[in-house]
Parts: C-alpha cells; structure tokens; sequence
C-alpha cells in the first residue's frame, strides 16, 4: 500500500474536513473522479485500478454507499500480483455479501488460486470463501477445500483456514459434506497433532454432528481422546496454554460435539471419558484470576452439561451439584449467577433434585441478593426444585420474599408461588390459605388467572366451601383489602356465604353489609360481580329479611342507570328477578362445578418460561431441519421441570391440543391487561357475563367456550365446526376448486387446492381397496403459515387415517402428509378434508372434498367374450342388474365416450357386442365387504339421439350395482359439463326398482352431511 | 409572549461554541452539548430548525459557517425568536462592516459580548437598531471628561432616543448632498413542469433604501400598486389611469411609515432612519413576468447511456440583460463521463452536487440558448431503481427589470429648510427557487 500518493492524499482530506458535509462533498467528488476512470478503463494500470478500489473500499468504510466499481474489484482477484490480488480479495468480501450475482463471476478465480500452489493466495482465497461463500461456492468448491484440509502437503495455516472454510460452505449448504464419504476422514482428522488445525476441525465436527450425528461415531473415541490429552497435558504447546489450561477452546468444543452423540455404549471409552470428567470436576475452583475463572468455568460447564447429557452416576452427579453449591456461596456476583443458573439445569435430571435439595437455604439467602439477575435466578431454581416434601417451605418463603421483591418481580413470583401452591398442596385448605394470603400482600400483582383458580377449586371441592367462605371472611374485617381481594370475597360468599349462616357476624345482613362497605372503593369491573352477590345473598336469606331486600333494592335501583352496560343490565335484571320470590331459586341456583382442566397459570408460566437453556440438546432440537415430523414431535425440548409436561395425547387430538395453546396465548395476555375483555379462563368467562343465567343454559354456554377454547377432540361435531365454516373467508382460492376435484377423481396426482398463500397438492397410489394419498402442504409465502389444521371428515363407508399435520408450515417448505384410506363398502359419498390455517391474524379455511371417489377402488378388466357373456347372464334382474334410461346426457361420440369410461377404470370391451352402438364394459371393484367384485355394464346409444342412452350395470351385489350405476350416469352428465350446476338435473334415483337398502345419507355423519352440501 | 431566550450559542460547524451568554438560570451549561451529540452529528441537521432535547427547545439558523442556537425553555414565540436572530445579525453585519462568520465573530469578541448585553434583556429582545445603539456602544475612544477640549455636541439623551416620537432618527443630521437610493429588488419563486405549465409561481420583493438626508425629513412614496391608485383617483374624483397596476400582497412596512396615514390615504409616507433601511416588503402571486423559460429533454438510452438538451429563453425586453445565470441539470449519481455542447457559456459536470452545472456570465434579452450533453453512467450493483429526476435549477440575475412589474411613479422628499434632493431608484429581478421539472 505504501507509496499509494493518492490514496493518503484522499485519506488526509477527508481527515482534515471540518465537518461532516465537508466531507460528504469531498467523497462524493471523488466517487465521481473513479466513474470517470472506471468508464475511461482503457488506459487504466493495474496500479490505478488498485488505487482507486482502495479508495471505494475507504469510502465504504466510511458508510457511504458504494454501488459501482464491483467489476473492477472483482478482476483484480485473477491479478497476477500479490498486492493487487490481495486488494481484489479484500474489497470483494467487503462489499459483496453472498447473494449477490457478481460473486459467480468470481468463483473461477478462487478455485484456480485454491487449487493453485501459493500458499498465500490460497489463503487469500480460502479466507474469502469462509467470510462470503454462499451456496454456489458451496457447490462448486467444496470438493477442494476438502482435499486441501486432508492434504498432507499443506502447511497447518492453509489446513485451519480450509477447516473454518469448509464449515461455512457446510453451513450455507449440508449436502456438500456426506457423512459417509467424510466420516473416516474427518477421524483422521482427529488425530492432528497441530492443535490450530484441531481446534477448527473440532469446530466442523461440532456443526456437522448437530446436524446428525449418525455417521460420525467413529470419531466418538478420538474427541475422548482428544480430551485425555488435554487433560493430562501431554504435548500441548505453550502457545495454546491459557493461564495453564491446556487450550481451554478445544476441550469446551470438544465436550460440546460429544453432547451430540447419543449415550456412549463403549464401557473403555465410556470410562476414561469419565475419568477426564472428573479431573475437571476436581480441578476446577474458584482463583483470584478473572481470566482463568472464566476459562476453567467455560470448560467447567461444559463438562456439567456434558455430565448431564451423558446420564452419569449419582455419585458424580452429587459431585457437580456440590461443585456448584460451592458456587453459589462465593462472593462474586458472576460465579453466583452461574451456580444457580447451571443448578436449575441440573434440575432436569431427577437424580440431583434430592442433592440440591440439600443446598436450600443457600439459594433462599440468594433471594435477597442485591443483584436482580441472581435473585430471578434463584427463583427460577426455587421453583423447579419446589415438591411435596419442601413446598410449604418453599411457598411460605416466596411469600414472605413477596412484601419486600421489586415490583417488576411481583407478578412472576405471586404467579410461580400461586403454582406451586396448587402443584404440591398437602390440603386443599392450605392452598386456599396461601392464595388468599399472596393476594392480601401483593393484591396487584396477582393476576386475573390466580382468582380464578381459586374459585374454581373451591366451586369443585365442597368440603372446600365452608373453610373458604370464613376465610374469606376474616380477610373482609381487615380496614383496607385489595380489590383483587374484594372480587374473591364477593364471589365465595355470594355462593357460600349461607353456610356460615349459623356463625356469628355471618347473616346474610351482616354479609351484606360488609361487602356494600367496599363497593364504593371498587373499579367498575367489581361492581357487577357484587351485583350478583347481593341477589345471591337476598336469594339465600332465610327466612325472608324484609329490611335486607330493601336495602338491596336500593342498590339495584341505584345502579338501573348506570352508564356501564354490564352494571346496568345486571341491575336491572336481578331487581325484576327478585320480584320473583321463589323463581329466583332456580335462576340463581348454585354454579355448577367447573370441568378438571389444565391450570391456565400452568400454561401461562410456560409461556413467561426464560430457560437459559442452552444445552446441546436444545440447540439441535433447534437446528434440526424443520421438516413435518420433528414439528410434529409433541414435546419440545426445552428446560421446563418435568411437572410441567402437557399430558400428551396421541393421534390428532395432539394437533388440537397445541393449537389451542398457540391460540389462547395472545388471550392470556389480554386478559391480563384489560380485565374487561372476558377472560380466556372459564371463571373469568362465568363471573363476567353468565352469572346470572340459570344452570342448563350457563352448562351449555361454558361448555361451548370449553369447547373452542381447547378443541377437545369430542367436539368434531356439527356445532363445533360451524363457527370456522362461517367465519368470512376472504382468501380467494386460486382456480375453481370444483374442477379441480373433478379432473383430480380421473387422475391420480394433481393440485387439490391453491390461494395466494398456500398450495395443496395430491398424490395417490390405490391397490385393492386401500389406498394412500399423500398431501403436500406448500407454503408459497415468505412467513411460516401457523396454527395449520386439517380435519378429515369420513363418510361411513371409508376409513380415513391422516398422519399428524404440523401446526406450523415454514416459510417457503413443503409438509408432506400421507393418509391412507381403506374402502369398507361402496358408495359414492366422499371425504371431506377440512383444512384451515392462519396467515398472520386472518384464519383461513376451506373445505375440500379429497378424490378418493368409488372409481379409484376400480381395477380395470378386460373380458373376453367366453368371460363376460355367463356372468351377464348368471346376474339377471334387479336388484343386482339395474337397468335404466339416462337422458340429458352430453353427446359424445362413441371414441369420447369409450375413452371417458376408461377413464374411470372401467374398460370397454370392443367387439364384445354386435350392435357398433353399444358398449359393453367390465370392471373389478375392490372393497372390505365385498371382496373383488366384477362388475359389467353396457351402455346402448343411439345414434339418432346422441342425448339419451340406456345403461344397464350387473355385480354380484346390489349396493354396488345401484352406486355403480349412479356413478357412471353422473359422470356421463356432469364430468363433460364440468359443473354441479347440472347435478339436480339427475333423476333422482326414482326407485323404479327395488331400492337398494343403504345409500340413505346417514345424517349424523358429519363428512357425509357436509360432502352433500358440498 | 415573546421569546424568553434561555441562553444564545453561536457554534462554527464543527460544534465548538464561539460565543454564548446565558441570560436566565433555567437551562444547564451543558445544553449545548446536547445540541451537538443530538443535532449537529445526526443527519437531521437542516431539515427541522427547531427541536426539542430534554424539556429544552433548541431555535437554529446557519448564517454563513456559524450556527446561532437559542435555547428556550419555555413555550416561546418561535418566529419572534428567528426575528431577533435575523435582526442581531444585520445588526453585528452593521458593525463588522458587512461580514458575519466565525472569523468575524473571533476579531470582535468584546463587541459582541457588549451588543449580546444589550439588545437581550431577562431573554427579552431590546432595541436592535443599529443607528441607536452605535450612538452608545462605539467602537472608537472614549474621550475622557477630564479632557480640555469641550465637547461641541450635546450628549445624546438615551431615554429620549429609546421612548422619544422618532425613536429611528436622530437629530441634527446634516449631509453636504442630499440623496436618496432606493431599490427594489425581486426574487423569483418559479415551479413548472416538464410541459412548460406553471405549477407554483410567485414573486418576493423588497424596498430598500440609503438615505444622506439632512434634519428631519419627510418622505412620500407613490407605487404602480393598485390600492394606493385607486385611493388617489378616489381623492381627485378622476377615474384611474388605464396603466397597469399591482396587486400587492402580504406588505410589510418599516416600523418608520406612518401607517396611520397608510390607512386613510393609502400613501407610503414617513421619516426614514439615517443610512440603510428596508421599507417594505411584499409578495405577489398574480400577474408574474417571467424572465426565462426553460425547455428540457432529458432521454435515458437504455441503463448507461443518456442525452439531455436544454433550451433556455430570455423572454425579458431585448435592451436589457441577465447576469450571472446558472443552470444546474441534475444526472444521476452513478454519471461517469459527460460531453457538452454549449451555444454560449460554459459547462461542467460537478460531481458533489450530482448535476451538470451550466453557467452564463451575460445573457441578453430575447435570446436563447442551448445545451446539449451525452452522458455515460456507471453501471452499478445497487437495486435498479429509477432515477427520480429533481428539478433543474437556475440562478440569475435581471438588471432593470421587476417580474412584478412594480414602478415607483414618485418619491418626494419634504423638509423644513426645503433643501434639493437627489433621487435614485434602481430596479433588480434575482432568482429564488426557479425550478423546472424534467
């Protein structure tokens, strides 16, 4: 670069520019100044070509925009001279990034100098690739740089490079390392001496066993090997010694990669590896060095994940957690936070809970740290290592740490202690009195969810309810409650205030009196619901008390002009309804128990979960390509406690289930900020608006928001299904889905269905009466399609058995889906494929009929005369000949019409019949019941009338032959207009013979209903 | 409520303050930094002259290389606060002898702190005429009252001259010459689209006046503008010449007319301040002389290749002429290479400003000329998107000619002694924004 006069004259203006439009002035000058040579390039030298890509690149450097000139720098690669070359690699990967186009012109270039015998350039070269190779150059180049890496020529610079090279093409394009040509190579690659060129082929190693280990065990022994060296220190040089740890990097990626195995098998391996484990166990401690702290705890923790992973004795196990007891007693935050954090990973192996169990108080004190980040921490470790056995301990500490936690913690931790409480209750009454006890000291904090929770337990356990309502009032005689406080109270004691009745200060009067206390200190929210109180408390007053109901009318009266609707109606409706007297008894009979759900607060902590998780195992649970069968996996791993599982449900309720989650999420949330939104949760949903409905219709209305708040597979049934059928679909689909279907029952592979967003595609193989089609799930657009559903809808005679859909399609990925479909009888009824998706928020659903239609279980048959003429004649009158006349049908000639049969498997026999306008056709149908059953038909035309014809159809079974029949008369009117408009145009089977028994539409069929509609 | 300046900076473009005052104690020392970090380093500067930074509004003009920035903590009258800078700088412009920049202001230190003291008080803007306040702030020696030599003239009375009728005026002035110079200079607003039609076209004028006058004259002005002929022709019951007269808009006197006869007699009458002053503005939007028109072809040969002509016009009186004209023609940024072809003039490409600059030292009227131009562009990497194509833009400068067509008809000066007058009146056309799409 020296001697580059122009190039520092430049830098030393820009340099000395007052200010920044100065500068901008002087840069786009010079921009300028290079347009003008670049245009002028036939006198331009080498020199002055590298000076003024210099130039570009300083230019870039300083946040212009360099948008020219990329030839330019791209041909100097293929310059013969070092610093020219040097200039063209270096601006290159400056301004170009993968995707661009100009890159290809390049890869000639690199590959020459890759392949070329100058060390420097080759690792010019290589250095570029790795910075900027994309896919092309993952092609066109991987092969090279995989022989530089193996070469034993090469000096370890050019091998490093080459490794680090080769993982990114690997990473820009998996498939230019296969596993079984390279495994035994990148073994020997293990072997290396040189810990630079190991070091980055340990890093390859790691990214290509992420992707799939499977291939590579062969290097399983020698990354333990690897490890036993560095361990023991054997020839390890000092220049990778780091603070006395023999390359701290290498063991971390080492012990990384063997995370990605499975459990070793091998007992030799098995133990040294465990034998180097527990010399870094032992090694480890905490020193007054930052610097070695970090580098011994990088390889530390390493080691503990890789413990973990590798399922080790309890006996090392209680090593580790003691390691990381010792841990969380050190004075240094960072250590501290460390501890925790790697103990509440420990969490996940049931083994180290009763170990860390020991260490409890240790983590209590941790509560009142001063820094934030260990005290969630903390109580994240608390909450997972919370059981039977310590809960109480644990919730009443929680409790405690509750009145003096910073307010941005309180919300978390009332909800984790109102879980735990509910997770490991000794007694129910206990729980009771912990909720109520969180919600009188951090009544805000406490979300709709906890209350709600409550109310429910309490609603479901009846010994429950006499506890509960005096507890609750006690809390009433405190001066200031909170208001969360109030809403609970008002609930319990206007449902079972009447069981204290007996005790003092409890009389309904008394009640009420206590409660009216609070209603002006209440939000508009609350009024309601002690709305309802009240008329439950007047309901529940025995004998009649005159001066109560007075007082209680008052307050309704009061409230009949409210401006809030919700207070309004209320009042209105309880005063009329307490003009009834006894009616009132069945209006406000008890709530009726709630249906055992998950814990909404369960599912909300799992959303609020922030596990630091970054275990191997997580990390290629996230790597793993996302193809339609990991998405389907039902359990992510993640560093949830095992309590927390979702009780998996095989088969397709799975789908619903997790669909369902996805959906009620942006709900929870809502809820949480505007309580006036009715809740997700049941209670929420009752207290809100359908309190005062009477008992069958509230069972009725709540089973319903049940139903679609968790899509419990029961409620497949008409009703369930009306509300996304009439939803307004405004995603057009692209085509007319009915000629779709149509040509689709000819052919066996085809588009089924298609709008801008997705694209459903159909294969199908039939043999006999089974089937398998299988359904391709495009996503067209660049975002991932999410809560993606499909239904099938069987009619009776078919059985339908759809794999597992993901709930989420990727952006621009294909799902395939099989299905099989076994015939049971014939009919021609079809299935219907009820799919829905969401596109951002607009749901989108359709339903499609599926071609799996009663000519696909055809096999076509040719007769011979001999064959078919003592079968025609052995099937004689109905109900297994049926003869008939069509009319209506669109002329064909006999070429057309013959090629339609043949169409739908049904072949024509020629010559089989004298008569040139007749066709005589034979077929063999495949079904459970019916076993392959020969089916023989003739069609006679005629030629003056090509409208009409006359069709006579035999079978060995008369709901074949009548279906048959039916079939192929549609086909012969609808298929050649294609359009169901003309359907109703068929006769409708006018029974001129005896009507075969079953094609009655079975009407509590849903697929059946709705292909009908259809 | 007028301004209630918290402080004033006067900052040279790389930030560092040159000169400040604080007048009140509501804003920190360290506002100004905040200026530079939030404004002056982002590339906001220029599009918005007031913004707000922590409860503090920051009020900015660049005048030449120096950024004057008042700090106002309160809900101030923001125009006021623009007013007071402009006259300031006239003001310190009055005393440097014509220049305002970071030299001038580093030569005059003292001057400036002794004029920031005055001309602001509490935040509130003082007098900030310059004929006054160089009758107490001097630049020259002060004579020492212990001196022999008595003094020949009175000392001025400072609270007459601030409260006093004729506050713009001393007395007792006394010219060998009387004269009188006025100007009136226009500036052209010109918008018009590729097909010639007006888009948007106004014109901004000023009066401008020197005046040697001796004692305390009384001046009279009489214009071609259409109130103040009608208002004549009302007063002598005589119908209104058939000239042509001027709708003027938005005028704006100097605080000396006497606007209460501008009310009743629609005549512009008033006792001028010694030396330069502006007496009027105004604007007017109908009726517009244009003085060129501009003709442009601009056509894009496939991605690296463009031609672009353009004709310019003189559509004012063939006597006259136009000075100074510059045309810029914007090309896209990537141009490499450019060829001219000019009738007259000169041509260059300037690539900092991303245009074809085309300047003409003396254009005569009813002329016309042409330039064309092959340009080669770059070809680039950056996402095709096409080119936007700004307005040309032209600057210049017409001589004797108004594009409102504005006249003075008289200008009578009256005074006691009834001395002779001489008058001068000179008219100027320049460009403001005249921009031609293409």
């Amino acid at each position: 670069m020296s001697g580059m006069r122009g190039l520092s004259v430049f830098i030393s203006d820009i340099r000395n520019c007052q200010n920044k439009e100065a500068e901008r002035l002087r840069v786009d000058k010079e921009l300028g100044n290079i347009r003008t040579c670049f245009k002028n390039d036939k006198g331009l030298t080498p020199y002055k070509k590298k000076k003024y890509v210099w130039k570009m690149l300083y230019i870039h450097m300083l946040g212009y925009d360099v948008d020219f000139g990329h030839m330019e720098a791209v041909s100097l690669i293929s310059a013969p001279k070092y610093p020219e070359k040097q200039v063209g690699y270096i601006v290159t990967s400056c301004l170009l990034n993968e995707n661009h186009d100009f890159l290809r012109l390049a890869i000639n270039a690199v590959r020459n100098d890759i392949i070329g015998r100058n060390e420097t350039y080759q690792c010019l070269a290589l250095t570029l690739v790795g910075n900027i190779g994309g896919r092309e150059f993952a092609e066109s180049l991987a092969p090279d740089v995989q022989k530089l890496l193996i070469s034993s020529s090469c000096r370890p610079l050019v091998r490093k490079k080459a490794a680090l090279c080769l993982l990114r093409l690997f990473r820009k394009n998996p498939d230019v390392v296969n596993a079984d040509g390279w495994a035994d190579r990148m073994a020997q690659l293990l072997d290396e001496r040189d810990l630079g060129v190991l070091t980055s082929s340990m890093s390859l190693l790691v990214s290509l066993v992420s992707n799939d280990y499977e291939g590579y065990s062969s290097c399983l022994p020698k990354c333990v090997k690897i490890l036993e060296r560095l361990a023991r220190n054997q020839d390890v040089p000092q220049e990778y010694t780091y603070y006395g740890i023999p390359s701290p990097w290498l063991q971390v990626k080492t012990m990384r990669a063997l995370q990605y195995f499975p459990t070793i098998e091998d007992p030799s391996t098995r133990r040294s590896l465990f034998e180097v484990l527990q010399r870094i166990l032992m090694g480890t401690d905490v020193v007054k060095n930052v610097n070695k702290n970090n580098a011994s705890h990088a390889v530390l923790f390493e080691a503990l994940s890789l413990v973990m992973h590798l399922n080790a004795e309890k006996e090392m196990m209680s090593q580790c957690v003691a390691l990381l007891g010792k841990f969380i007693s050190v004075r240094e935050p960072n250590i501290r936070y460390l501890g925790l954090e790697n103990m509440t990973r420990m969490l996940m192996i049931t083994d180290a809970q009763d170990i860390i169990k020991k260490h409890q108080p240790q983590i209590i004190t941790s509560l009142k740290d001063p820094d934030i980040s260990i005290r969630r921490r903390a109580l994240d470790l608390l909450y997972g290592m919370c059981d039977v056995s310590n809960a109480k301990g644990i919730v009443e500490e929680l409790l405690q740490y509750l009145s003096t936690a910073e307010f941005s913690m309180r919300e978390e931790l009332s909800l984790k202690a109102a879980i735990l409480a509910e997770k490991f209750a000794p007694d129910l009454s206990w729980y009771v009195d912990v909720i109520l006890q969180l919600i009188d000291n951090a009544g805000d904090f406490v979300s709709d969810d906890i209350w709600f929770r409550v109310v429910q337990f309490v609603t479901n356990n009846e010994d429950l309810q006499p506890y509960a309502a005096s507890k609750v009032r006690e809390y009433m005689d405190k001066i200031a409650i909170h208001e969360t406080m109030v809403k609970v109270s008002a609930y319990i004691l206007g449902e079972y205030g009447h069981l204290l009745a007996r005790r003092p200060g409890c009389s309904a009067r008394e009640l009420f009196g206590i409660l009216h206390e609070k209603l002006p200190t209440v939000s508009s929210p609350t009024i309601p619901l002690l709305l309802s109180t009240y008329a439950k408390l007047l309901m529940h007053a025995q004998p009649p008390d005159i001066e109560l109901q007075k007082q209680i009318w008052n307050v309704f009266k009061k409230y009949e002009s409210s401006i809030d609707v919700e207070i309004q109606q209320r009042a209105v409706e309880y005063f009329e309804l307490s003009k009834k007297g006894a009616a009132l008894m069945d209006v406000l009979a008890e709530m009726p128990k709630f249906p055992e759900r998950q814990s909404s607060l369960i599912k909300k902590v799992e959303d609020v979960e922030d596990t630091a998780d970054q275990s191997a195992i997580k990390l290629r649970a996230q790597q793993l390509p996302s193809n339609a069968l990991v998405l389907a996996d039902p359990q992510p791993v993640n560093g949830t406690p095992p309590p927390l599982k979702v009780p998996s449900i095989s088969g397709i309720k799975l789908d619903h289930e997790s669909a369902s989650q996805t959906q009620s999420q942006p709900n929870g949330d809502l809820s949480k900020a505007q309580s006036q939104i009715p809740s997700a949760d049941l209670v929420g949903e009752m207290v809100d608006s359908l309190a005062i409905e009477a008992p069958p219709v509230d069972m009725g209305s709540h089973q319903r928001v049940y139903r679609e708040e968790d899509g419990i597979p029961d409620e497949v049934d008409g009703t369930a299904i009306v509300p996304i059928g009439d939803q307004a679909n405004k995603v057009e689909p692209i085509g007319n889905i009915t000629e779709r279907f149509n040509a689709l029952c000819l052919k066996d592979s085809g588009v089924l269905y298609e709008d801008p967003y997705i694209q459903i595609g159909v294969k199908a193989e039939w043999r006999g009466h089974h089937g398998r089609l299988v359904l391709f799930l495009g996503n067209k657009v660049t975002s991932p399609l999410t809560s993606v559903q499909a239904l099938i809808l069987p009619p009776a005679h078919l059985k339908l058995e759809l794999s597992l859909v993901p709930d989420t399609i990727p952006p621009r990925a294909q799902v395939q889906c099989p299905l099989e479909v076994m015939n049971i009888r014939p009919s021609r009824d079809v299935a219907v494929l009820d799919f829905s998706y969401k596109f951002g928020t607009s749901m989108v659903s359709a339903k499609l009929r599926l071609p799996a239609v009663l000519n696909k279980f055809l096999q076509p048959l040719q007769l011979t005369s001999e064959e078919f003429f003592p079968q025609w004649r052995s099937l004689s009158g109905p109900p297994l000949k049926l003869q008939e006349v069509v009319r209506g049908v669109r002329p064909l000639s006999l070429p057309e019409m013959e090629n339609l049969f043949n169409s739908f498997r049904v072949t024509i026999c020629p010559g089989l019949d004298p008569n040139p306008n007749n066709l005589v056709a034979s077929t063999t149908f495949y079904s459970e019941n019916t076993r392959p059953m020969l089916c023989l038909a003739r069609i006679e035309t005629d030629p003056a009338d090509r409208t009409q014809l006359r069709l006579t159809v035999a079978s060995g079974d008369s709901t074949l032959t009548f279906e048959l029949k039916e079939f192929i008369k549609e086909q012969l009117i609808a298929i050649p207009m294609g359009s169901r408009a003309l359907v109703p145009a068929v006769p409708v089977p006018a029974a001129p013979l005896a009507q075969p028994p079953s094609p009655a539409v079975d009407a509590n069929d849903p697929g059946a209903m709705l292909a009908g509609l259809l | 409520m007028p301004v209630a300046a918290s402080a004033i900076y006067f900052l040279n473009l790389r930030g560092d303050v040159l000169i400040n005052r604080t007048y009140r104690d509501d804003v920190g020392g360290n506002m100004v930094d905040a200026f530079r970090t939030h404004i002056m380093q982002t590339k906001e500067l220029g599009n918005c002259p007031v913004r707000q930074i922590g409860g503090c509004s920051f009020v900015y003009m660049r005048i030449s290389n120096v950024y004057i920035v008042t700090v106002v903590s309160s809900n101030a009258n923001v125009a006021c606060g623009f007013k007071f800078v402009v006259e300031a700088v006239a003001l310190f412009k009055s005393y440097f002898g014509g220049a305002f920049d970071e030299d001038a202001i580093k030569n005059n230190f003292v001057l400036i702190y002794e004029l920031l003291d005055e001309i602001m008080d509490f935040g509130y803007p003082q007098n900030l005429s310059p004929e006054i306040l160089k009758l107490y702030i001097t630049q020259e020696g002060v004579r020492s009252p212990f001196s022999s030599k008595p003094k020949d003239k009175p000392v001025p009375n400072a609270t007459l001259q601030v409260t006093g009728a004729v506050g713009w005026r001393r007395e007792g002035l006394s010219y060998k010459k009387n004269e009188v110079f006025l100007d009136i200079v226009e500036s052209v607003n010109l918008l018009m689209s590729s097909k010639g039609n007006v888009l948007r076209c106004d014109v901004t004028g000023k009066v401008l006046m020197k005046c040697f006058l001796s004692g305390m004259p009384d001046l009279k002005l009489g214009l071609n503008d259409k109130i103040g002929l009608e208002k004549e022709s009302e007063m002598k019951s005589r119908p209104a010449k058939s000239g042509k007269t001027i709708e003027l808009d938005d005028v704006t006197f100097h605080q000396c007319v006497n606007l209460t006869r501008f009310n009743s007699e629609k005549t512009v009458s008033f006792v001028p301040p010694d030396g330069e002053f502006e007496l009027m503005k105004y604007r007017i939007t109908e009726g517009v002389n244009l003085p060129f028109r501009v003709l442009p072809t601009i056509k894009e040969l496939g991605r690296t290749r463009m031609e672009v002509n353009v004709k310019v016009k003189s559509v004012f009186g063939a006597k006259m002429f136009a000075l100074g004209v510059v045309v810029k023609i914007p090309v896209p940024k990537q141009t490499a290479k450019t060829n001219f072809q000019v009738t007259s003039g000169r041509a260059k490409y300037n690539p900092s400003i991303d245009c074809l600059v085309w300047k003409i030292r003396k254009f005569p009227g009813q002329t016309e000329s042409t330039l064309s131009a092959e340009i080669e562009l770059i070809s680039t990497m950056g996402e095709k998107k096409s080119w936007t194509r700004p307005p040309i833009q032209m600057e210049f400068q017409v001589p004797m000619f108004t594009a409102s067509g504005l006249r003075v008809r008289f200008l009578k000066v009256w005074e006691k002694s009834g001395y002779n007058t001489v008058e001068w009146v000179r008219y100027i056309t320049k460009a403001g924004s005249y921009e031609i799409r293409c």
